[in-house]
């Protein structure tokens, strides 16, 4: 079991790294973003056979719902941030600097 | 056996996962995206969750990457500004990442745990269809769950169309940023009343 | 009989109703309606308390005392709207209406033509609605409403032609003088409450011997609610406001500055005399107050030739009379001179508000003269009421001033007999100011251009019948009043200790009813006093023209000392002024700028901004800072959970 929790837990960091070294990209952002939810599917399903009950698939059954929607609005949002600045560099969109 | 395609499956995974973040074109980064979800639904199978498996490759790889493949290819982007070199910061960024997976790790082996202490409920229930038993408690325990994700996923769609949609080209609709930007000084001409 | 209560609030809110209708929808129902509507209202209020007089003169009805409506309740202590109405508070409320009534109606003639009417008749109404207020009260805080409210309708009246330079400057006068007095005022409410728990009369009233008892309390409370009353009823040194108040309509100055506000000092005094009687030092303050102010502002009348302010020193003079008879413990004395000046001192500022219009707003006597061939109702009223206000034996002001001064013979208050010399010697100044006014404006030669002579009449109706109606009291108000009063007549409204009960005195030893009075008065001083001056003021104005150039030469100094009306204003322009000034100065350089703005309102903004500056750093408008934040944070919480598990 321990190798699955290692695996899931290497996933997670590179989906953490993946927000740090993409400076570049905001679609690679929402990747990076995709592959940590992945991790804490994994999860999920490691522990649901770990104690031997179907209720950790059925989470992740809701996650991946969740997450589905998440990816459509935040693609829809990447879409309506290029029309508007004609880009995607996350370099380029600092409107929040205070 | 089974320990050996685990080592392969996750080493692809893994692999394909550093390569979505390493590499330099987005194309390339959501098709290393799709093995890295391929793999892992094959990890999953070895976890008793053959429908979440099949669902992975189904939905993620066939609708949600499709859609991120769709949305980089229609963008205009140039590629060449995007491939520029990982900036001073990421190191610490790395290292964050790197602090909190030894963190987890560290948790993880103090819990001296493995399968089969609570049962081995699942690959039992594998005999009769893992599909018929997540159904059964989805729609039964968590049937209210289970509406809400559905109107969770409408209420997505109509937002994402809501946000993409310009409306009708041929209607004359005031501008408002136009209005604003608008300079008295070229509207008002002020006539000196002699 | 009717009860009391519905009396009472008709009484009070007629006027009120007036001024709201006349004040939010005086244009929509034009001069006409407002001043039918305000002066309706006022006769309905002004019927109501005379029946309410009626009642107290029968004895029919008894001193009425009750709390209406609980206004406020903090601190246990019980803020109410409550109407106290014994025999002194009808008999003052019988009076303001009766002279507001007459002023209303008047005004209708007087503000014709001015495009304020309706606004003045809104003020008016509101002005006896707020001295109602003060008169009715039965608690201080409730005569604290009504004494700021006639202040402020005061200093709206004054201004009432705001684009006078003269007007607003003369308003703010009245406004800043009333203020110092004010201080005094609520200097001795705050102290009332400190030492009695309590704002209610009654309880007040009840406690007064144990605080005079216990401490020097009383002097403060009785010292500082004369500084109010002085500022109010113009005694020196605060009287510098009232001879410039004439800025205002003449009917304002006959309402206001000669018969009902002014006298709201002197009424609150005799309201308040439980407390004073126990306090001697302040009862000798007064007296001497009141003798130098009915002396002193009576010489300045003498100088004076704008005929609106030799009334207007009349009336300080006549104030100090009844501040002298508050002084010597007379309160019923100085109450009923109170009454009888509301209606000759009315009179005399209508019958001149009367010439003035005749002569289009011309008000130096030295373009008058010989107008009692052109108005000879006006020079009816206004001799009779001279002949009041001189102590024409029978007269109203006679029985009034004869009492006051007789009183103040026998009072044993410590500077009573300076006191008695001064008051009795003003009656020669009285007179001599009075005759001098009849003379320079109604006998003599006309002194005015053609132009305005020959267009010289007898004024309208609505401003004669006034006058009419005021002489009548003028003359018999005195001689109804004077034995009610003398045999204890206010009751328990007005308290006097044994020892200083100068009017019971009087009732026993020298008092046999009014005729008696009156035939007994041609063997004292007084009437001989007023008869020197009037002859020495025929001599001057009449047989001898040229005698007051003559006595001026022979005495310079003094005239010029009177003519600078003996410097109060000059000594305020140069001393207190800048004082003031000064403080001011420092308050808003350093109390408001520095402090206030600079530390507290900029300072705080100014903290703000810095504190700000440093966190906006953290704001970059970067993504991936705000998700190292959030990955510092879990990796942070981590590490105390990894930590809890470790050691914990």
């Amino acid at each position: 079991m321990l190798q699955y929790l290692i695996f899931s837990a290497i996933l997670f960091a590179i989906g953490l790294s993946g927000l740090f070294i993409n400076r570049k990209n905001i679609i690679v952002l929402l990747m990076s973003i995709e592959i940590i939810l992945l991790a804490a599917n994994t999860n999920l399903v490691i522990f649901a056979k770990y104690w031997g009950d179907i209720t950790g698939q059925a989470f992740v059954f809701f996650v991946m719902t969740v997450a589905a929607a998440e990816a459509a609005i935040g693609l829809a949002l990447v879409v309506l941030v290029f029309r508007d600045k004609q880009t995607i560099n996350i370099q380029d969109l600092d409107q929040l600097k205070g | 056996m089974e320990y050996a395609f685990f080592l392969i499956f996750a080493a692809v995974a893994l692999i394909a996962a550093a390569m979505v973040i390493l590499s330099r074109n987005p194309v390339r980064a959501v098709l290393f995206l799709i093995l890295c979800f391929f793999a892992t639904a094959a990890t999953w199978l070895m976890l008793n969750a053959e429908f979440l498996a099949i669902t992975l490759v189904l939905v993620y790889v066939g609708a949600v990457m499709v859609l991120f493949l769709f949305v980089v290819m229609m963008l205009d982007i140039d590629f060449a500004i995007l491939r520029a070199k990982l900036t001073r910061w990421s190191p610490i960024g790395l290292a964050l990442a790197i602090a909190v997976f030894a963190l987890i790790a560290e948790i993880i082996e103090k819990d001296q745990i493995a399968f089969g202490q609570h049962g081995d409920e699942l690959s039992k229930i594998a005999e009769t269809g893992n599909a018929a038993k997540l159904g059964e408690i989805v729609f039964t325990n968590y049937l209210l769950q289970f509406e809400l994700a559905g109107i969770l996923l409408l209420v997505a769609i109509i937002a994402a169309i809501v946000l993409i949609y310009r409306g009708p080209r041929s209607r004359k609709l005031q501008s408002i940023p136009k209005q604003i930007a608008a300079d008295p000084k070229t509207r008002v001409h002020l006539v000196s009343g002699d | 009989m009717y009860d009391i209560k519905p009396l009472a609030i008709i009484i009070i809110i007629s006027p009120l109703l007036g001024a709201i209708m006349t004040g939010l929808f005086g244009k929509a129902l034009g001069k006409r309606n407002s001043h039918l509507i305000a002066c309706g209202l006022m006769t309905i209020s002004f019927a109501a308390s005379c029946y309410l007089l009626y009642g107290f003169l029968q004895g029919k009805y008894q001193p009425w005392n009750r709390y209406l409506y609980t206004w406020a309740n903090s601190g246990g202590i019980n803020i109410g709207v409550g109407f106290l109405l014994d025999n002194l508070s009808v008999l003052m409320v019988a009076v303001v209406n009766f002279v507001s009534l007459m002023v209303h109606v008047y005004s209708i003639g007087y503000m014709h033509d001015d495009p304020g009417y309706q606004r003045f008749f809104c003020y008016i109404s509101l002005f006896t609605f707020a001295m109602l207020t003060l008169v009715m009260a039965n608690n201080f805080m409730q005569l604290f409403f009504g004494w700021e409210g006639v202040g402020v309708l005061s200093y709206l009246l004054i201004g009432f032609w705001f684009d006078r330079p003269s007007a607003t400057f003369a308003n703010l006068k009245a406004f800043l003088v009333n203020r110092v007095g004010d201080v005094g005022f609520i200097v001795a409410i705050a102290a009332v409450l400190n030492y009695t728990g309590s704002l209610d009369y009654t309880s007040v009233f009840a406690q007064a011997s144990n605080i005079a008892a216990n401490s020097n309390a009383i002097n403060l409370i009785c010292i500082g609610l004369f500084i109010g009353a002085a500022a109010k009823s113009a005694q020196i040194p605060l009287h510098v406001w009232l001879p410039d108040s004439m800025e205002g309509p003449t009917p304002i100055s006959a309402l206001i500055h000669a018969a009902t506000m002014v006298t709201a000092g002197v009424f609150m005094i005799a309201r308040m005399s439980p407390l004073f009687e126990y306090s001697e030092m302040a009862l000798t303050i007064i007296l001497i107050i009141g003798a130098l102010t009915t002396f002193m502002m009576g010489l300045v009348a003498i100088v004076q030739t704008d005929i609106k302010r030799i009334i207007a020193y009349s009336t300080l003079s006549q104030l100090g009379y009844m501040v002298v008879a508050l002084g010597a413990s007379a309160y019923a004395a100085g109450i009923l001179h109170l009454v009888t000046h509301a209606f000759f001192k009315s009179i005399l500022f209508l019958a001149a508000g009367s010439v003035i219009i005749a002569l289009h707003h011309e008000q130096d006597i030295m373009q008058m003269g010989n107008l009692r061939r052109y108005m000879p109702i006006t020079f009816a009223a206004m001799l009779i009421g001279i002949l009041s206000m001189i102590g024409l034996p029978g007269m109203a002001g006679f029985y009034s001033k004869d009492l006051i001064i007789e009183t103040v013979a026998m009072s044993k208050v410590p500077g009573a007999t300076f006191a008695y010399y001064i008051v009795l010697f003003s009656v020669f100044i009285t007179a001599i100011y009075s005759f001098r006014l009849l003379f320079l404006v109604f006998y003599t030669d006309a002194r005015m251009s053609q132009d305005i002579q020959q267009h010289l009449h007898e004024s309208p109706k609505v401003i004669t019948i006034p006058l009419l109606l005021l002489s009548i009291p003028a003359i018999i108000s005195g001689g109804i009043l004077i034995s009610q009063v003398v045999h204890g007549f206010f009751g328990s409204a007005i308290f006097v200790l044994p020892q200083h009960d100068v009017i019971s005195e009087f009732a026993v030893h020298d008092f046999s009813g009014a005729l008696n009075m009156f035939l007994h008065s041609f063997t004292s001083l007084p009437v001989y006093f007023a008869l020197a001056g009037g002859v020495a003021a025929w001599l001057c104005y009449i047989k001898l023209p040229d005698m007051p150039n003559r006595i001026i030469k022979f005495n310079s100094r003094l005239y010029l000392l009177l003519i600078d009306k003996f410097g109060f204003d000059k000594f305020n322009a140069v001393v207190i002024v800048p004082i003031v000034n000064s403080i001011a100065n420092i308050c808003s350089n350093f109390g408001d700028k520095t402090c206030i703005d600079g530390v507290v309102v900029n300072g705080s903004a100014r903290v703000v901004v810095k504190t700000s500056g440093l966190l906006r750093r953290l704001q970059s408008g970067y993504l991936y800072n705000y998700t190292f934040m959030m990955i510092a944070g879990l990796f942070v919480i981590l590490l105390w959970f990894f930590v809890l598990r470790k050691f914990g």
